[in-house]
């Protein structure tokens, strides 16, 4: 698809689609706890002192670091 | 015969429930070690499956996958893959959430490749019946060719049936059978898995494969079959991560419909409760506000809450003294009695109270689910000091007491930040400063008002802040000196808020405050007896020689009774032998400021810090009642022999600096070689904190004096 969009470019609320990532060892985890490409991912919240985001995908939710977040791409809807 | 025991493993995701599962089948009958070479904690349990076959629980850490991140899920994996493990399971009961069951079926399809005998204990039912959902959980248990049962963790429904399903496995030595079910090893794997089984023991094919997923990080296998495997692994050119991905991929897309087939109706994004409590609770503005409330809160109850029981424990244990002292005849057993080990024990209770506080509420907020979101808030700053959001918990707790707040670092799972986090928490000024520090501060700055603040609470606050600021140096310089042994992640499960089960937060008190009595509580009481012994016992000549001199000068002086026996305690102390090592570090620490009587106050302290107070006191020949402006006058008229004052500005300043810096307490060095397994990390600590604490004070006075 078109850019490389990631978490970190989302809009608070902003809703994406996961396409892939980028580092293996970031899939390996996420997609243990159920965060998988083609899964639905909102932006949350960013952390209050920054580096950290709090995203919801289906029912589970998770806080990640600014390097953690940056491997997950996205699409649009 | 306790090594026959069969041996059930209790493995699942974290947040799915385990430890109530873990709380419903063994109740007290827990106990808590180590697994072998690691810091990780093992806990395990006894329960009887039919009333009479006993069998060990084993709560493996929770994980999410076999392919584990951090150092306690790598135990889990390790103990289902090591044929010869210590605790590789005879069984294993799967503990799923309902609520996210596509999720937690990862886990258990692979471990249902390993041929071992398994049952599911399904959990969290009541709260998808909340949402109108339910699971056919028999068409699941055909699905997936296991076992499932439907429990419910909180009010222990359905266990029973799980120990006669467990019972009934391990009679029919029924082992789970899905290998290629849900996943189907590739050319090069299947290759591999098979050269593999020719030199490792390995149940099947599966298991095989994961040891070559983990050749790098395995321990059980010596250098020779290391090597071989390594070989291997480059010879049929396989590639670890790409086979990874591609396996959770597989079972994922084969489970996934099982999952739409048995639930009623899927579980719908729509915003839920935890969506509008994260809405305030994580807020940019109102997050930090709130999270510090809640320390306040908790600060605030330590001391509050604690005064009074603490004040019961110590009066009780003083009665108790005076009354065997009266009743039992004079001898050495009593004063051993009544002056050494009774205090002593009363020193290790009298932490109880806040030890208890402090775990219920850091256990509560971990129940609810509010502990993920502080450490999601305050990670970045953290790891900007190589701590981790857990950290901040610890620090704060550190202002009342290092114990509890070393003891609660066990929530970091990662070593290094764990161990920085250890490190660096006694320097937050504890409760048992305060009484040391308000004794001093009245010779550093005499008090008055500015506008409506007070010049010695300011210092006092000062203080505080000082010990903050060291703490926050001390971690940054740990984190350029320590290597890492692990990476460091965040990626962080923020589990749904959950009322608190009453259960869980009794048995992790129970856990924790008795690992505090008989783990720490040895230490500081073999330490307060060797105090107790060089404080009141000396040459036999001298001791003698300081009371009749000290009798002879009250004489001299027409002292009453009680001045007396004043004098003739200071004189013995004096010629004890914690005197004679005031005497033999005074050249150590005279470019401090100290004199050999500060020396033996410093000595004794090591007990406590407190301590400092009563042995000044008993030093001085000022009774025990006495209270602080009478020590205060007290201390500004001691002279010393060239006729000036002993506690100048200086002396006090550099005292207190002394105080905020030096590792002077036994107690919590006890706490961290039992945290760390090892004497390194105590005298690492004691040296770096204490050799500050020289540094800053000789600075101190030699500018000031």
């Amino acid at each position: 698809m078109s850019s490389n969009r990631n978490i970190t470019n989302l809009q608070l609320g902003e809703e994406a689609t996961i396409s892939e990532f980028s580092n293996g060892h970031v899939a390996s985890k996420l997609m243990a706890m159920g965060l998988l490409p083609g899964a639905g991912i909102s932006l949350i919240r960013k952390s209050p002192f920054g580096g950290a985001y709090y995203v919801k995908a289906k029912n589970h939710y998770v806080a990640l670091r600014s390097n953690e977040a940056e491997n997950v791409l996205l699409t649009n809807g | 015969m306790a090594d026959a025991l069969k041996k059930i493993a209790l493995l699942g995701n974290p947040n799915a429930g385990k430890s109530s599962l873990f709380n419903q089948l063994t109740g007290l009958r827990q106990k808590v070690g180590n697994f072998p070479g690691v810091t990780v904690e093992r806990k395990s349990g006894f329960t009887k499956l039919d009333g009479k076959t006993e069998v060990e629980i084993i709560d493996l850490p929770g994980t999410y996958s076999l392919y584990p991140t951090s150092l306690d899920e790598r135990i889990a994996v390790n103990a289902l893959i090591d044929l010869n493990n210590q605790d590789y399971p005879d069984a294993i009961i799967y503990i799923a959430d309902v609520t996210n069951l596509e999720r937690h079926l990862l886990l258990l399809t692979q471990i249902s490749d390993l041929n071992l005998p398994i049952v599911v204990a399904l959990n969290m039912n009541d709260i998808a019946a909340q949402q109108n959902i339910t699971c056919d959980e028999q068409k699941l248990s055909k699905e997936i060719g296991i076992d499932v049962i439907k429990i419910n963790g909180r009010n222990g429904e359905g266990v029973d049936i799980i120990k006669l399903k467990i019972m009934q496995l391990l009679n029919e030595n029924k082992s789970s059978n899905t290998a290629n079910h849900f996943y189907t090893l590739n050319e090069i794997e299947e290759n591999l898995a098979q050269e593999i089984s020719n030199i490792i023991p390995v149940r099947n094919n599966y298991n095989a494969l994961l040891i070559a997923h983990h050749a790098k990080k395995i321990g059980f296998l010596n250098d020779e079959k290391k090597n071989a495997l390594q070989h291997l692994i480059t010879e049929q050119k396989f590639n670890s991560l790409n086979n990874q991905l591609d396996e959770i991929m597989q079972r994922y897309q084969r489970f996934s419909p099982i999952v739409q087939s048995v639930l009623s109706k899927s579980f719908s994004n729509a915003k839920t409760l935890t969506d509008k409590i994260d809405f305030v609770v994580t807020n940019r503005f109102f997050g930090p506000l709130i999270f510090f409330s809640i320390m306040f809160f908790m600060f605030q109850s330590i001391f509050a809450w604690s005064t009074i029981p603490m004040d019961f424990i110590d009066e009780q244990f003083a009665a108790l003294a005076t009354f065997l002292h009266q009743h039992l005849p004079e001898n050495l057993f009593t004063k051993l009695l009544t002056e050494g080990l009774i205090p002593g024990v009363s020193g290790i209770l009298v932490f109880v109270p806040q030890i208890t506080i402090l775990f219920l509420l850091i256990t509560l907020l971990e129940e609810i689910g509010y502990m993920a979101r502080a450490v999601y808030m305050f990670d970045n700053i953290m790891q900007k000091f190589g701590l981790n959001g857990r950290s901040i918990v610890s620090l704060i707790s550190g202002g009342a007491c290092a114990i509890p707040a070393i003891m609660s670092t066990r929530t970091i799972s990662n070593w290094k930040e764990r161990l920085i986090t250890i490190m660096v928490t006694p320097l937050i000024s504890c409760s048992a400063r305060i009484p040391v520090f308000a004794i001093l501060i009245g010779f550093v700055v005499p008090s008055f008002k500015i506008g409506f603040l007070n010049s010695q609470g300011l210092v006092f606050m000062a203080l505080y802040l000082i010990g903050i600021a060291a703490a926050l140096i001390a971690s940054f310089v740990f984190k350029k000196i320590l290597k890492a042994e692990e990476f460091s992640f965040l990626m962080l499960e923020l589990p749904e808020y959950r009322k608190p089960h009453w259960k869980n937060v009794f048995y992790t008190l129970y856990e924790k405050v008795s690992a505090f009595v008989f783990g720490a509580g040895k230490v500081i009481l073999i330490v307060s007896l060797v105090l107790w012994f060089l404080a009141s016992y000396g040459p036999t000549h001298k001791m003698q020689e300081a009371e009749n001199v000290a009798k002879i000068e009250a004489t001299l002086l027409n002292l009453d009774q009680q001045q007396t026996a004043l004098r003739i305690a200071s004189k013995k102390l004096e010629n004890s032998y914690a005197g004679y090592a005031g005497r033999f570090v005074e050249p150590i620490i005279k470019p401090l400021g100290f004199d050999w009587k500060i020396g033996i106050a410093l000595i004794t302290s090591f007990a406590a810090r407190e301590v400092f107070v009563g042995t000044i006191s008993t030093l001085y020949s000022i009774g025990k009642d006495a209270n602080n402006l009478t020590i205060k006058q007290k201390l500004q008229q001691e002279k010393n022999a060239e006729g000036k004052p002993v506690f100048t500005m200086a002396v006090a300043l550099s005292l207190i600096l002394f105080y905020l810096f030096a590792m002077q307490c036994v107690s919590t060095l006890a706490t961290v070689h039992r945290e760390t397994k090892s004497w390194k990390w105590p005298v690492i600590q004691f040296l770096y904190m204490t050799g500050t604490a020289y540094v800053v004070s000789f600075i101190t006075y030699q500018f000031l004096k």
